[in-house]
């Protein structure tokens, strides 16, 4: 009995003393003020744009005068619980969110991001940023990008490309392909020797890209129209998407995608491609710091792939403005600071892609190689976005199509038949 | 109220009562070393190999704290590190505060585990021994709370509390898991204490015992060795949650270790050895949490025995 008294003492004592120091930790909301900046990104601090907000954040407070309250807080949580925080008086004055039909235009839609079409007009950041950059910052009132008022402004871009290994090509004495043939030539050539040319996964996003990319090798800027914004029907069995999944198809067979693939992550696939059991790998500018600081043993380079005027690839994640937000200007403001060349310039020399940099600006070589490709892409409208996109269950879809048909399990004609359906009742859901 | 006590009482009691069960164990645990046949050494053998399967994915956690990245991409993650690196979870730790992320988990888990024991004992009281009319039928009732899938119960509990002024504070976390963890304790509770033995309850009330002097005097000390197993439960459960938090506790300043590990994956991108250095880290308390009442634990049993 005595005992007993003992440990519920002791458990009170632990309760209470938790009780009174929680007067430290809970809370910590606050802010809200005039001359306070409440502002969340989900970029880590060495990463191009870590870098470059950082600095913009100090000039602002120097311009300005006003106090940056900033938090870095994780994709995850921005991704899951924005509707929910936008919604409520903990809303920041700004905040880095994904662009997209889902993200930005459902919150769009639902009027907790500030229309930007006045912010547009005063800084002029229409002029700064290619037509289809521009795309995934409008959003009309159902939440479909392309048209409609501007909800955010991109700082960034993606896109994607070849990666290629060139020490591997030099020792097997080939060059960087120019056409598509001269590139099944290169892979045969690997093959030959008994590597498998293409770093790939299917489990993830990479392989649906090739895919697309392949289909955009054949398609033209109306096509991407109907895909992405549903401007017109989409013809499954037309020759874009045929050509496409028949290449991928004839492409396993031949042996420059393994098998295997299907099983694989984005991950499993890079970090291939980094320890050098493959010489190519088709993924996204998002790999390039990382291979910068991590393929330290071989020299490697990047080129669009051959014969095709557009990629996938898009303007990044965005700034947006919500709609409970207490300081308006000082936002914009902001954003403006983000756009000036010289933080532009930042994003730029650490690996990033900056979206409205001055090209003289960028000092390293592989920087400048990456930059010069996506302005080739942005200068002949050849940013096609991600395949995707269209609809919200699409991506798993589109990856359990293609592993299908890497394990042979179902026909060219027959995956093409079952996407499009599954694609045609995600867009039927949507546009009503 | 009971602090007071604790000064004036010493540790001693604790051991006639353990005195008398501990020889009679002994005794028997050593007759049965003797005799160890071909079918005993199989059924170790089959433990100990399910015990290491169910460890594969704490070694791999573990192998990979250690790994600098380079290494993860020239052996992938199942070789041993080459050259301990330290950086992984240097960096997590300064990037997230842990410290801080470490105290609130730790408050957050503690106040649950005790105010839901607490609830819990004193809901079974009523349900298990005093008998309620409708008691399945109540115990069904919260046991909703267990049985509706968070994601359900996320979005009236975020207008519940953002009216109540209390979104973006911990009390929120801390009273969801209150309530979904004491309806567990509850429907554990009452079962127990339906059995409860009935000569016991009356001796104490021909003793003139109040009901509040019998749930004190009476079940409390009894059920101990249940409700610390409650209070380690509770506590690691609600150390691991990840949804609710993440909803409710939107300034970094009042997160989670669940929460604070989110930060290091990417929009495509993810950091296998940083990763599983802060999910090292995150680990680690609730392992040490778990060895110290473990120890408490098996005390309990012995001073709670019904004689």
């Amino acid at each position: 009995m005595k005992k007993t008294k003992r440990s519920l003492a002791g458990i009170a004592v632990l309760g209470v003393s938790a009780l009174l120091l929680s007067g430290c930790s809970a809370g910590g909301s606050g802010g809200g003020d005039d001359n306070t900046l409440k502002l969340w990104h989900f970029e880590s601090e060495t990463s191009a744009m870590g870098i470059a907000w950082d600095e913009a954040i100090k000039v602002f407070e120097e311009e300005t005068g006003a106090t940056v309250e900033f938090e870095e807080k994780s994709f995850e949580q921005i991704r899951s619980t924005a509707s929910q925080v936008l919604n409520s008086n903990e809303a920041p004055d700004i905040l880095e969110y994904n662009k997209g039909n889902a993200t930005a235009g459902l919150l769009a839609s639902q009027g907790l991001l500030s229309d930007l079409d006045d912010d547009y007009a005063e800084y002029g950041w229409d002029d700064a940023l290619a037509p289809s950059l521009q795309t995934t910052a409008r959003y009309d009132e159902d939440g479909i990008m392309g048209s409609g008022a501007f909800y955010g402004v991109p700082n960034y871009g993606e896109f994607v490309e070849m990666y290629y290994n060139k020490d591997m090509f030099a020792a097997a004495g080939l060059e960087v392909p120019t056409t598509v043939a001269e590139l099944e030539t290169v892979m045969k050539a690997f093959t030959d020797q008994g590597i498998t040319p293409l770093a790939e996964s299917a489990a993830e996003y990479p392989l649906g890209q090739l895919w697309y990319q392949l289909a955009l090798s054949k398609a033209d800027r109306s096509f991407v129209d109907d895909y992405q914004l549903y401007s017109g029907d989409v013809d499954w069995s037309g020759p874009e998407l045929t050509y496409a999944t028949e290449t991928i198809k004839d492409w396993t067979d031949a042996g420059y995608i393994s098998t295997d693939a299907s099983g694989f992550k984005a991950e499993d696939a890079g970090t291939a491609f980094i320890n050098g059991t493959y010489p190519i790998f088709f993924s996204g500018s998002w790999w390039h710091n990382r291979f910068t600081t991590e393929a330290t043993g071989f020299d490697w380079g990047t080129f669009l792939f051959p014969e095709a005027e557009m990629s996938p690839g898009s303007a990044g994640n965005m700034w947006v403005i919500p709609e409970k937000a207490k300081n308006k200007d000082l936002a914009a403001q902001f954003i403006d600071i983000t756009m000036r060349p010289e933080i532009q310039a930042l994003i730029g020399n650490n690996g990033g892609i900056p979206v409205a940099a001055n090209t003289e600006d960028i000092t390293d070589p592989k920087s400048q190689e990456l930059i010069g490709n996506f302005n080739t892409l942005t200068e002949r409208d050849g940013i096609a976005f991600y395949p995707d996109w269209p609809t919200a269950t699409f991506y798993d879809e589109l990856n359990a199509g293609l592993q299908e048909l890497i394990n042979d399990t179902k026909s060219p004609a027959e995956v093409n038949e079952q996407l499009g359906g599954q694609y045609q009742s995600g867009v039927d859901d949507i546009v009503g | 109220m009971s602090t007071t006590i604790t000064v004036r009482e010493p540790a001693g009691p604790a051991t006639p009562t353990g005195g008398p069960a501990a020889p009679a164990r002994k005794k028997k645990n050593r007759s049965s070393t003797t005799r160890k046949t071909f079918g005993d050494w199989m059924i170790l053998l089959v433990a100990i190999l399910i015990g290491l399967l169910i460890a594969v994915p704490f070694f791999l956690i573990l192998i990979n704290s250690f790994k600098s990245p380079a290494d993860y991409n020239a052996a992938g993650p199942l070789t041993l590190p080459t050259d301990l690196y330290f950086d992984g979870m240097v960096n997590f730790w300064e990037r997230v505060n842990f410290p801080e992320k470490l105290w609130n988990s730790f408050f957050i888990s503690s106040v649950v585990a005790i105010l839901a024991v607490a609830i819990s004992l004193l809901n079974a009281f009523a349900l298990g021994i005093g008998r309620v009319r409708g008691r399945t039928w109540i115990v069904l009732l919260i046991l909703l709370a267990n049985m509706l899938p968070q994601e359900v119960l996320l979005y009236p509990l975020y207008f519940m509390f953002k009216t109540v002024g209390l979104y973006d504070n911990q009390w929120a976390v801390i009273i969801i898991f209150v309530v979904i963890q004491s309806a567990f304790g509850t429907y554990l509770l009452a079962s127990v204490l339906g059995t409860f033995p009935k000569e016991i309850l009356e001796a104490a009330s021909l003793d003139g015992a109040s009901r509040w002097t019998i749930l004190y005097r009476v079940v409390y000390p009894i059920t101990k060795p249940t409700l610390s197993v409650l209070i380690i439960f509770f506590f690691i459960w609600t150390w691991n949650e990840f949804l609710i938090p993440l909803t409710f506790l939107v300034s970094n300043a009042s997160q989670t270790v669940p929460v604070s590990i989110a930060v290091l994956q990417g929009d495509r991108l993810m950091d296998v050895t940083t990763t599983s250095a802060s999910a090292l880290l995150g680990l680690l308390p609730t392992l040490i949490f778990f060895l110290i009442f473990q120890r408490t634990l098996t005390r309990g049993i012995t001073a709670g025995a019904v004689k």
